[in-house]
């Protein structure tokens, strides 16, 4: 197993990061009974470890005895019938999903399962919860209708049913969902908490670590936990004893896009930016979400920029990532940008050195 | 050929008209008045509503010029060989219009003679018409016209036998009587005639005397080109579709060349050299009568010279060919695709009859199934018509891409002939022959082969239902004739019409139309029975209609790239207007084609390629932000389902032309890479999905998608190919080596990776690696490096050595196995009650098989020592079994030490084989020894049952350890049947706890249901119930 998942904490107890809220949750749990709760937060700040730790406190170890399903819904709606299949992670205590697998359809699934569940309510609740969880992943990207049926359903089933919604961005929730929810906010850990985990994992594998070793990979890991222990996986794979200015092996991604830079600053042309658009295709193929390639790309754009245009270049990058999430075809936002920003910086040489 | 058809044809066609005249009186037109007596010439009666003579009432306020049924004309001169040629040439001197002339040029020739004398117009100053028919001397004749008006005409007997004119007046016409806005026309008409061709001269004869009167079939019909001279397509394509038809002169005519081809040279010669003298010849042709001969002559002498040439050059060329390939032309299907209305139909029909054959045209209104076609196109490409005319028959397919089900059909046939014709390519030309008089519709062959030429007709290339043929045929594609030449045949079709129009006017039709003569011709005789002009500056407002067309989508994309060139003159002028236009004609070409996402995918795709001038980028930011528009747009309107919004889509394309467009041609691709971005996707998500279902539950939970890309997967790339892994057999490496073996190990497995034996490919990442053979390429299973194999990008994850890999993918495969058999033992474990010592001792003993050999060796040892240390009969005979199976000489009756020493070999034996899965070598072994101790077991079985009582519970589980190896092996060996009923009678002097191990263990080879039927007799004796058991 890799690291992440090995030292991954179990209970509520053990958890390093954000401890204050595992503490709050754990309390919460104990008066035995628990409201809606949405966690969001960035990637790779704990979100699941802190969802699943809460699962196993309410339930206890059962809770970890999860099959996974590929469930078949039959959905009446109206005058047809919708066949939807979505896989689901399950245990005796809870069902874990992901709805937006479902695209457009998933507002039934939400509806369908909830109802299921309600249905299939345990009738000896003697020492039990009377309750089944329902965890949602990804509700940011749930559609609009789904979210709205969902808030109905919440009310109406919440007898027999709590949801735990986890999501990036609570901007992308509707306030109404938001509201029937107790939210919690998971912070990307800090830097130092990071090397805090990091010199943990550290001493329970037995390793030398260099002084400042730790610091370096939890500031290359851009405060995503995970990243930052997996990293220390490949350092340690890729040398021990660790010298403390080890290379860190970058996200290859990252590196593609930094080359993708240098290549708009380079040369500004419609033929650069054709090759540009090549090289990004080659990006989003590979299933990297065009915001992250978006920011990515400012970011090693900002780092060769002259700070002049620098203003100037995240305006348009704000106002084409915008725009890219009203749109569909995310290649003609990024390239607009692309092609933005060469037309500035073409224009700024020129005018600087004539 | 051409000499009497056409006549034949036209009196017939004249029958049938004057049939028509009586029902479709035109207010305009005095209808023709059949004569009673068939020698007698019928009068055209005329009259022109501006003419003092006119008895009409006024309503006809349309001037009109004088008229005369042509056809008459040619009644009239029944000595002429071919009257229409005549005709033309009259009129051609009169009017001094510049037209091309297509007749061939001996026949010219020939008949410039009769023109010599001139057609005099005999004026009447006689009242022909009347209200009254007193006013009318001699023979009367009642007219109607459509509005009432009753006038009496009179019939005239013609006394000239030679010239018979008939004439009206009206000819010439009055300045006041036309508005003024029509005299500037003219004007302006006539000027700009003028300085667009100076050979012409462009006023219209005022008293042109001769008319053609309008008739009532259509232009397009009557002026459709009767020789192959005449066609107004490409020169190129007729040449090659009648050179292709030629080719089938051998198997079809049998015979050489046919001497018509150095006709058709001459005429192709010919044909393109007065192209290029036109304006020469016209001239001198059409200046004075006297001189026309003589230039004419010395025009023809020129083009015999040329011609002589040619055909020398071009027979030995002709000749060449032939000898190389005597049988049909290679590819045996003409496929001519192109817009409507260039002549496609025109030109199949012309080339075919001038080769000889009989056309038979199948076309969209025929019933074009499959079964129908079938036998329609066996009896046009196999048999002669007995009774009509015995030319061979040409099939010609018009529209063929029409309809989709139906000319699939024919396209299916088409093919099955063609391919049954490849089979039998071998065959001789005279095989062929005989074949072809032979073949009647008794050789009803499925794949009969194709013997005549076909010709398939269609617009549409590149529909899909053309897919096929376009593999097999000849495809010419049919491009836009020049304006010019359009515009000269309109010219001289209107001039024959009596229609007046101008230059200008026509090659503005002509581009409006985008050269489709069809539609031109259609407009022209609309306008012409409207009495209306032609007017250059309102073409689009006026009455003609544009045809609805789509294009196809490259067209389109052309037209958004490419600038029109706009005439150097009118330029500033009408610089504003042409961009109306320009807006207007993209617009309505764009909502057309309605395909809108399509659109501007290409235009994506194709406007980095554009050479358009942009320093600094701004007008490709302007693109990008257009096609961004674009796009918010789609979704938006996709999302809100408000579809009237698409209306709007087009300007955003509109917009993208006047910033991009350039003059010169563009190279337009199609958009691929949006598509391949999309289906490569698709793909990898997909992909990702089911590696993702693979993991266990418990780590996958915390994985998605995106953070899988995002995190993950380079991270562990590095990690699975630890670069300190050293390619060594795995007894050589150190301790900690070992253990990092089997962390990795574990990682990949729970990970569900592993490695694959992959086909060769040439990625560079792995030619990087050297000691890679290239008949074995192992890669990760899922293929995660594809993740970050980025184009022109080598990840720097280190890459194993092929045999670390194999011994990687060995030790998965092998932990994955052990992992599912634990997984079920201790399912096992939990339903039944074992004592603690051996449920934690069998999953420790699986996890120590697992990790290595020497860790199991010692617990296998230490298993054994204690076994032997109780000294139980069981034990010392399974280790006097083993030991005389394994050729080791052992007895049984030996002491304890050696008793000790002989299960350990055993024991190890087993477990090797089971490690390093040796089967294939040692089961011959295996299934003497399991034989042999199940033997020794049935006599021990009485000692063992005394024993037993005796026993502890792990001493008896030990001891069972035994037979439950060799009965994992059993249902693998030979004769199963009898290892069962051995076991059988083994378990039944078992104890209940020695069962359940042997149950656990066995389970994952034997079926549920097997084991129950040969273990329920067993427990129903010792007083079990299954039911306690599961």
């Amino acid at each position: 197993m890799l690291w992440v998942d090995k030292y991954r904490p179990k209970t509520l107890d053990k958890v390093l990061v954000h401890e204050d809220v595992a503490q709050n949750l754990k309390k919460l749990v104990t008066e035995q009974d628990c409201p809606h709760l949405l966690f969001y937060g960035p990637p790779g700040s704990g979100k699941k470890t802190l969802i699943m730790a809460l699962l196993r406190q309410m339930f206890g170890a059962s809770a970890e005895k999860v099959k996974v399903e590929n469930k078949n819904w039959k959905v009446d709606a109206g005058s047809r019938t919708i066949d939807l299949e979505l896989t689901t992670l399950s245990s005796t205590h809870h069902v874990e999903l992901n709805p937006s697998d479902a695209g457009y359809q998933d507002r039934y699934i939400v509806q369908e399962i909830i109802k299921e569940m309600a249905k299939n309510r345990p009738i000896d609740t003697k020492g039990k919860k009377g309750f089944k969880v329902l965890v949602l992943n990804e509700v940011d990207k749930l559609s609009r209708e789904a979210q709205h049926s969902l808030r109905r359903t919440m009310e109406k089933y919440s007898a027999s049913c709590r949801l735990i919604l986890c999501c990036d961005s609570s901007s992308k929730v509707t306030e109404a969902v938001r509201s029937r929810c107790l939210n919690i906010r998971i912070n990307a850990p800090k830097e130092n908490e990071i090397v805090k985990v990091l010199e943990f994992i550290g001493k329970k594998e037995g390793l030398q670590l260099p002084s400042g070793f730790a610091a370096r990979i939890a500031e290359k890991s851009a405060r995503s936990l995970r990243r930052a222990i997996l990293s220390f996986e490949t350092c340690r794979v890729q040398q021990y004893p660790f010298t403390s200015n080890q290379v860190i092996s970058p996200m290859d991604w990252e590196e593609y896009v930094s080359e993708i830079a240098s290549d708009i600053m380079r040369e500004q042309s419609p033929k650069r930016l054709f090759q540009v658009r090549g090289k990004l295709y080659e990006l989003l193929v590979n299933c990297i979400p065009p915001e992250i390639i978006l920011k990515r790309l400012l970011y090693e754009l900002l780092k060769k920029l002259d700070s002049e245009l620098k203003h100037e270049v995240c305006h348009w990058a704000a106002y084409y990532e915008h725009r890219m999430r009203l749109g569909q075809k995310a290649i003609f936002h990024i390239e607009a940008f692309v092609a933005k920003f060469m037309s500035i910086y073409k224009g700024f040489l020129i005018a600087t050195f004539g | 050929m051409e000499m009497d058809t056409p006549a034949t044809d036209d009196l017939e066609w004249l029958e049938a008209d004057l049939d028509l005249h009586e029902d479709y009186l035109d207010e305009d037109l005095e209808p023709p008045l059949p004569e009673e007596e068939e020698e007698s010439f019928i009068e055209q009666v005329y009259k022109h509503p501006h003419s003092e003579t006119s008895i009409k009432p006024d309503n006809h306020t349309i001037g009109s010029e004088t008229e005369i049924l042509q056809p008459k004309k040619r009644l009239l001169n029944p000595s002429l060989p071919d009257p229409s040629n005549v005709e033309y040439t009259v009129e051609e001197k009169r009017c001094k219009v510049d037209f091309c002339v297509n007749e061939a040029d001996d026949d010219w020739m020939r008949y410039s003679s009769p023109e010599e004398e001139p057609v005099l117009v005999v004026e009447e100053e006689e009242r022909f018409i009347s209200r009254y028919a007193t006013d009318i001397e001699g023979d009367i004749m009642p007219v109607t016209a459509p509005d009432g008006d009753r006038v009496y005409a009179k019939l005239i007997e013609e006394k000239d036998d030679k010239l018979k004119k008939l004439e009206v007046k009206g000819s010439s016409k009055g300045l006041t009587s036309e508005p003024i806005s029509v005299l500037m026309q003219k004007m302006e008409q006539a000027e700009l005639q003028k300085a667009l061709e100076a050979s012409v001269a462009s006023q219209i004869d005022e008293d042109l005397p001769e008319r053609p009167t309008m008739s009532e079939r259509l232009w397009v019909d009557k002026y459709s080109p009767n020789s192959f001279v005449e066609l107004l397509s490409d020169e190129h394509t007729n040449r090659e579709v009648l050179m292709w038809l030629k080719q089938w002169d051998t198997s079809v005519f049998g015979s050489e060349l046919k001497s018509t081809t150095d006709d058709v040279l001459s005429a192709l010669k010919r044909h393109s050299s007065i192209s290029q003298h036109k304006r020469v010849s016209s001239k001198t042709i059409f200046g004075r009568n006297t001189e026309s001969v003589s230039n004419s002559e010395t025009f023809g002498e020129r083009n015999r010279f040329d011609k002589e040439k040619y055909d020398s050059h071009g027979m030995k060329e002709l000749h060449n060919k032939k000898s190389k390939d005597l049988g049909p032309p290679e590819q045996k299907i003409l496929l001519l695709c192109g817009a409507p209305g260039l002549g496609k139909t025109t030109l199949a029909h012309v080339a075919a009859k001038h080769c000889g054959y009989r056309v038979v045209e199948i076309n969209a209104s025929d019933d074009r199934s499959s079964s129908t076609i079938e036998t329609k196109i066996l009896d046009v490409v196999q048999m002669n018509s007995v009774i009509a005319d015995s030319r061979p028959k040409c099939l010609v397919i018009d529209e063929i891409d029409g309809a989709l089900g139906d000319g699939k059909g024919a396209v299916d046939v088409i093919i099955k002939m063609v391919s049954a014709d490849n089979k039998s390519d071998t065959r001789t030309e005279n095989i062929i022959q005989s074949e072809q008089s032979g073949k009647t519709s008794s050789k009803k062959r499925k794949d009969t082969p194709l013997l005549r030429p076909v010709i398939c007709i269609c617009n549409d290339l590149y529909a899909p239902a053309l897919r096929p043929l376009r593999n097999v045929a000849k495809v010419h594609v049919f491009v836009q004739p020049t304006v010019n030449r359009i515009v000269n045949r309109l010219k001289y079709i209107c001039n024959k019409e009596g229609m007046r129009t101008s230059s200008v006017a026509l090659t503005a039709l002509a581009e409006y139309t985008e050269c489709d003569i069809r539609a031109c011709l259609n407009t022209l005789q609309f306008l012409n029975k409207k009495k209306e002009m032609l007017n250059v500056m309102d073409i689009s407002s006026q009455v003609i209609g544009r045809k609805d067309t789509s294009k196809s989508v490259f067209d389109i994309w052309k037209e958004i790239f490419q600038k029109r060139k706009l005439k150097g003159v009118r330029k500033s002028i009408d610089s504003c207007r042409s961009t109306v236009n320009e807006f207007t004609s993209l617009h309505s070409l764009i909502s057309n084609c309605g395909n809108y996402d399509l659109i501007l995918d290409g235009i994506h795709e194709n406007m980095l390629q554009l050479s358009y001038h942009d320093p600094v980028l701004k007008k490709t930011v302007k693109c990008l932000h257009s096609l961004e528009v674009s796009d918010i747009f789609n979704q938006y309107i996709m999302r809100t389902q408000k579809m009237s919004l698409q209306g709007y889509q087009p300007a955003i394309a509109i917009s993208i032309h006047g910033v991009v467009s350039q003059v010169e041609k563009p190279n337009i691709q199609w958009p691929k890479s949006f598509h391949r971005y999309r289906t490569s996707l698709v793909d990898k998500v997909e992909a990702l999905h089911t590696w993702h279902n693979k993991i266990s539950p418990c780590i996958s939970r915390h994985i998605s998608t995106k953070s899988f890309v995002e995190d993950l997967v380079s991270p562990l790339l590095h990690i699975l190919s630890p670069p300190t892994l050293r390619p060594v057999a795995l007894h050589l490496l150190s301790e900690k080596e070992k253990n990092e073996m089997a962390q990795l190990v574990s990682t990949m497995v729970s990970y569900a990776i592993t490695y694959k034996n992959k086909k060769v490919d040439s990625l560079p990442g792995k030619l990087r690696n050297e000691a890679l053979t290239d008949t074995q390429v192992l890669s990760f299973d899922p293929p995660i490096g594809d993740f970050v194999n980025f184009e022109g990008y080598r990840s720097n994850y280190f890459i194993l050595a092929l045999a670390v890999k194999q011994v990687l993918s060995h030790e998965v495969e092998k932990q994955k196995i052990l992992q599912t058999s634990i997984g079920k033992s201790k399912d096992e474990n939990e339903r039944i009650y074992l004592s603690g010592k051996e449920k934690s001792s069998k999953p420790e003993r699986a996890l120590e098989n697992t990790k290595s050999i020497s860790s199991l060796k010692n617990s296998s040892t230490s298993n054994r020592s204690e076994t032997v240390s109780a000294n139980t009969i069981v034990s010392a005979s399974a280790s006097s079994r083993s030991a005389t199976s394994s050729s080791e000489i052992l007895k049984s009756s030996e002491a304890t030490k050696k008793r000790s020493s002989g299960p350990f070999n055993f024991f190890e034996r087993v477990l090797q084989m089971q490690l390093k899965d040796q089967f294939a070598c040692t089961s011959s072994e295996c299934d003497n020894w399991i034989s042999a101790s199940f033997d020794g077991m049935g006599k021990q079985l009485v000692r063992m049952e005394q024993k037993m009582s005796q026993m502890t519970k792990r001493e008896a589980l030990n001891s069972l350890s035994c037979p439950d190896r060799f009965a994992s092996r059993a249902p693998e060996g030979k004769n199963r049947k009898s290892y069962k009923s051995q076991s059988r009678y083994a378990f039944s002097n078992l104890s209940f706890r020695g069962f359940v191990f042997f149950y656990c263990k066995v389970r994952r080879l034997l079926t549920p249901r097997t084991l129950t039927m040969s273990v329920a007799p067993v427990f129903s004796l010792r007083g079990y119930s299954i039911r306690t058991l599961c």
